[in-house]
């Protein structure tokens, strides 16, 4: 069935936008992601402006974090201090994120910067998964147990001066990283069209040293947070956010991620995050691919703004 | 300006003591309604070429072009050249007053319905669709970028140019019919029809109408709010989202 989107001006086919919105919330729920890595690509490459793709994903993350967040909510699992502080810089960042993105836009770099930031994020962090988790099978395969990290241990980032301290998580730590956390993080979001949930929790749990029992619920939070501010700064300056791309969207992925949840809690947690890397790594290539190669078609075009009649 | 010659060549011509054919059109419509169930729409274009016993009589058949142009944007085309490892957008080229859609339909091949001159007068082909090079006149301007400005335009759909797209009903030589598609993926906005006859190479009149092709009712709505209230609109898609997420945690809830 094909329905207009009245933002990004074409016609789509309804049932294979929301088939996308299900299986990228499917993989969220079993991951535990948000899925803005995977949905953002999927719309660019199936013929959506990049522009609509990253500005609707933005809306698209607050609906899937928002429903997750409101459960470690109620479970109390949330350091709200913490989140707070990474909301503050996170807006920050988004202000910057999308002042760069129109900046690019006007350019013409938007396409080139999204595919080289996320050939370098998604191939970092997809290595680092996949390596990490690689291992954590190889020892539990030769019976080892799974190594454990010191709480005693510091790093040059525990030195650092006008610390904060964090009653919840229990930790007293510089405001330094976790601003920039959180500043990065915005920043990327509104760039990128995504979350930063999958950048966001190992930074914080092995940068920081916060807590696991509080570190999603808190990454959450400020998901929603500073996805929700991408979201208007995107609206307000690029008019770009479909609505009905997003409602499209949006149901889609909180269907697909109650099913993805469910098939996840029967999976291995180094099992999960091996699939995960994998996955991060796959789209981190496709990209790279797309970068590398000769294009089939070099030139493109852009509408600049509607000229006198 | 274009349209203010053509309308002096038209007001010229009929003043020419009943030398000449008067043309009358009709649309099928005026205007075209983009709703959610939007996927094109087909517009028709009808006309009668009129003589009366003082036209002088042709020694060539009528020939005749359709025109129909979409609002114009001003559109920047980039081309990816290599650097380092990546292709990167390097060139390019602005053109100001860009048509977003043309479609030409005609009764046979351009060549032969009328001189290059008249052609590119009227800006009928895609070789003479009117585009203006921002920027320093005449600044050793790249062909390239015209070429694949209209290339990628076809592709889309935006651009069209069917010669014997134009039919006369029937036996008679005079009453004409063709047809244009608006995809789907046509900006709304004024869109302007230009019909102009020929015979022997011989530009004999032309006549206009305009299309509205306009959003209605839940996606103007839409439309006008993300721009004239984009604040607003942007408050409401994260209270949508929050609320579908927060619907959702109701619905789906496990504990």
């Amino acid at each position: 069935m094909l329905i207009y989107l009245p933002i990004a001006e074409l016609s789509v086919n309804m049932f294979i936008i929301f088939g996308m919105g299900g299986a990228v919330g499917f993989l969220s729920g079993l991951f535990g992601v948000g899925g803005g890595f995977l949905l953002t690509p999927l719309l660019i490459f199936s013929g959506i402006p990049p522009v609509i793709s990253v500005a609707t994903v933005a809306s698209q993350i607050v609906a899937s974090s928002a429903s997750a967040a409101l459960s470690y909510w109620r479970r109390r699992m949330i350091d709200l201090k913490l989140a707070t502080v990474l909301m503050l810089s996170g807006a920050v960042g988004t202000l910057i994120g999308v002042v760069v993105f129109n900046g690019l836009r006007s350019l013409g770099q938007l396409d080139l910067i999204i595919g080289v930031s996320y050939v370098t994020f998604l191939g970092t962090i997809g290595g680092l998964m996949l390596s990490e988790s690689v291992r954590a099978i190889l020892n539990t395969r030769r019976g080892r147990p799974a190594q454990l990290r010191r709480p005693g241990q510091h790093y040059w980032i525990h030195r650092l001066p006008l610390k904060m301290r964090f009653k919840r998580s229990k930790l007293y730590v510089s405001a330094i990283p976790v601003v920039a956390l959180g500043v990065g993080i915005g920043f990327l979001g509104a760039l990128l069209g995504i979350g930063g949930g999958f950048i966001l929790v190992p930074a914080l749990i092995y940068l920081l040293r916060v807590p696991t029992n509080v570190v999603i619920g808190t990454s959450l939070i400020q998901i929603v947070a500073t996805m929700s501010v991408a979201t208007i700064l995107h609206a307000v300056t690029n008019f770009s956010v479909d609505i009905v791309l997003a409602i499209i969207l949006m149901v889609g992925g909180v269907i697909g991620a109650q099913f993805g949840a469910r098939v996840g809690q029967n999976m291995r947690g180094d099992h999960l995050r091996a699939l995960l890397g994998l996955l991060v790594l796959a789209v981190a290539i496709r990209f790279l691919f797309g970068l590398v190669t000769p294009p089939e078609e070099a030139y493109s075009i852009n509408t600049l703004a509607g000229g006198p009649m | 300006m274009r349209s203010l010659c053509a309308g002096l060549a038209t007001l010229l011509l009929s003043a020419l003591p009943a030398a000449a054919e008067q043309l009358t059109i009709a649309l099928s419509t005026n205007n075209i309604r983009i709703d959610s169930g939007f996927t094109g729409d087909a517009l028709t274009v009808f006309g009668v070429i009129e003589r009366d016993a003082a036209t002088i009589s042709r020694n060539s058949p009528y020939e005749i072009a359709v025109l129909v142009k979409g609002p114009t944007d001003t559109v920047v085309v980039r081309r990816k050249e290599p650097l380092l490892f990546f292709w990167v957008n390097r060139a390019s080229e602005t053109f100001t007053a860009a048509p977003s859609y043309y479609a030409l339909n005609s009764t046979g091949p351009l060549d032969e319905i009328a001189t290059p001159p008249l052609l590119a007068r009227f800006g009928l082909g895609f070789a003479n669709v009117p585009l203006q090079v921002a920027g320093a006149a005449e600044e050793a301007t790249d062909p390239d970028f015209r070429e694949a400005f209209i290339r990628l335009r076809k592709e889309a759909g935006l651009y069209t140019e069917f010669a014997g797209g134009v039919d006369f009903i029937g036996t008679s030589d005079s009453v004409f019919r063709t047809a244009a598609w608006i995809p789907s993926n046509a900006p709304d906005g004024r869109y302007t029809i230009e019909v102009y006859l020929f015979s022997g190479e011989v530009f004999l009149a032309h006549q206009q109408a305009t299309l509205n092709v306009t959003k209605v009712g839940f996606e103007q709505f839409m439309f006008e709010a993300s721009h004239n209230r984009a604040l607003l609109y942007g408050l409401a898609c994260v209270l949508l989202a929050l609320f579908t997420g927060w619907l959702a945690g109701v619905v789906f809830r496990r504990d």
